[in-house]
């Protein structure tokens, strides 16, 4: 991909560096390409052999995030499918109760968002990056930062006279923020505000895949799935559609999978051994198995996201919208954030904590903090209240199926048998708690 | 009445056959690039030893990279399949009595679609 021959090279040829980027992920490389497009001298350093190959998500990106920073991007990057229909399922062990939304809006340019393998996409952006001037730096691991007093002002890398200086470093290195952590910026990741995914990639020829997702030609669907296939630990499982591939997984709340000493593989071949679920990946031959944690503290389990010569984007900042599914775009927004702040402060000539709050407070105005604060209290919720992915599903199947069975019964008895169901699962105050608990938490 | 339709949601099926596509199976889809030497260590193995009854990180560890060793009474580290994500150090070691470090660079697990 690139010359991870000697780390001193790259800073004698270009000079010295305005700011280092550690992890070629979606927040590394918007942040490159919006500084090389600033005219800065940016460097990213990878880790992988190749920006991309260390990643992995769901996964869908969104258009317009994506756009902000690669322009039609459509029409060059390596993407699967542009997604038409969200489904929402509520799975027992042997039925679905489904939402879902489609549109052909979604169908046409300038499309809604996209299934991609990040391993393929953050290659392309980072040939981007490369175009606009970036230096990219892979098979190269950032070992620890180099500090004067409290200010950070390069890295050490793993490489033979590895350190490298600048005036800023953006710490876009992740989930696990090692370097964050040594910066004294974050505390770390907590087990209650993180869950883990795990995900494989089944092929399915494309014409078999069209036919049996229901799919027009290059249209794509996406389906959340909560129920009792987490076996009653909080989570959700996933499904996309890839051009000849489908991804599949589960993300559950770490610290509820470890209570229960559960087992994220085994969730995994529960959720694809559920009847619904089953018929649609019949057949399909498994290519590739991941394991990735998602940061899903919302607003209260991000890091300081500055200091005197450093800043944190992406998933390292955690900043991922766990309702919604998004994390892509908001590692592009941040990491866009951070470069325009940097490039701002060039022009100030200064880079300590006070000129670099800048960054904090553009992100308090956009769309990502919004976001953040609006869901908040999802996690912790979600993990008290374990009853909405096992018994709630199963009362919602329960109440359909009955409506739906002709039997000897009339319907009135029915709808009073439903009524009876669920009052002695949830008695109606504790119901009524959920209710306004859940609209107080998710509004 | 009530009890009748939840005895009639019961008689469902509910038994999935298990898991018979292994944590084996699946690590052996994935392209590796091990390192001579390990990235992730145990602290304390008295620990693993007296304190930790369940072995968390056996069942937490996406990838099975560790294994209770009845004969040796400790814990294994088959670090080679590691996929990085980070699990030991968060939590899935409740007593924090894992290191996990990223392997160096070039190392490790590479994703293909990711």
């Amino acid at each position: 991909m690139s010359t991870p021959a000697d780390i001193s090279t790259a800073a004698t040829t270009t000079g010295r560096f305005d700011a280092i980027i550690v992890g070629g992920g979606p927040a590394g490389l918007s942040a490159a390409c919006t500084l090389a497009d600033g005219g800065a001298r940016v460097v990213v350093i990878e880790r992988g052999d190749w920006p991309g190959s260390k990643n992995m998500m769901g996964g869908l990106i969104f258009s317009q995030p994506t756009s902000q920073v690669a322009p039609e991007f459509w029409k060059k990057a390596p993407l699967e499918r542009h997604i038409t229909r969200r489904e929402m399922w509520l799975a027992t062990g042997e039925s679905v109760l489904k939402a879902g939304y489609e549109s052909t809006d979604f169908g046409a340019e300038p499309y809604n968002s996209f299934s991609v393998f990040r391993s393929r996409f953050d290659k392309w952006l980072a040939g981007e990056a490369r175009a606009k001037g970036a230096i990219i730096i892979t098979e190269t691991l950032v070992e620890d930062l180099l500090m004067e007093g409290d200010r950070v002002v390069g890295v050490r890398t793993g490489r033979p006279e590895g350190d490298l200086e600048a005036d800023v470093v953006i710490l876009c290195e992740g989930v696990n923020p090692f370097l964050a952590e040594k910066a004294g910026l974050s505390k770390g990741v907590k087990p209650e505000s993180v869950a883990l995914a795990v995900k494989e990639v089944l092929a399915l020829p494309k014409e078999k895949l069209e036919d049996r997702f229901s799919l027009d030609e290059g249209n794509g669907a996406a389906y959340e799935v909560v129920g009792e296939i987490t076996a009653g630990i909080p989570g959700t499982g996933f499904i996309y559609t890839n051009r000849d591939t489908v991804s599949i997984g589960v993300g559950v709340i770490l610290k509820d999978m470890v209570d229960q000493a559960g087992e994220a593989y085994a969730l995994l071949e529960r959720f694809k051994k559920q009847p619904q679920v089953q018929r649609l990946i019949q057949g399909a031959s498994p290519r590739e198995y991941a394991a990735h944690l998602i940061p899903e503290g919302g607003y209260h389990g991000m890091p300081k996201l500055h200091g005197n010569g450093v800043l944190v984007a992406g998933d390292a900042a955690g900043m991922v919208n766990a309702v919604f599914t998004e994390g892509a775009n908001l590692a592009l927004l941040s990491g866009k954030m951070a470069a325009e702040t940097v490039l701002r402060a060039r022009d100030c000539g200064s880079f300590d904590a006070i000129t670099l709050s800048h960054y904090r407070d553009q992100l308090e105005q956009s769309i990502i903090m919004k976001d953040l604060k609006s869901f908040q209290n999802v996690t912790p919720f979600l993990s008290s209240h374990p009853h909405f992915f096992t018994m709630y599903p199963e009362l919602a199947s329960a109440a359909v199926k009955e409506l739906l069975t002709v039997d000897s019964l009339s319907k009135a008895d029915k709808l009073h048998l439903i009524i009876k169901l669920v009052r002695s699962q949830r008695p109606a105050r504790k119901l009524m708690k959920d209710l306004y608990d859940s609209w107080r938490t998710f509004s | 009445m009530s009890e009748e339709l939840k005895k009639r949601l019961r008689s469902d099926n509910r038994d999935w056959t298990p898991p018979n596509f292994g944590i084996t199976d699946k690590l052996g889809l994935t392209k590796f690039k091990p390192d001579a030497e390990s990235h992730l260590s145990v602290i304390n193995r008295d620990v693993c030893r007296k304190s930790c009854r369940r072995k968390y990180c056996t069942h937490t560890c996406p990838a099975q990279v560790y294994r209770w060793e009845e004969e040796d009474a400790s814990i294994s580290i088959a670090f080679e399949g590691c996929l990085e994500c980070g699990t030991c150090r968060s939590g899935g070691c409740p007593y924090d009595n894992i290191e996990m470090r990223y392997p160096r660079g070039g190392f490790g697990v590479q994703y293909r679609f990711g």
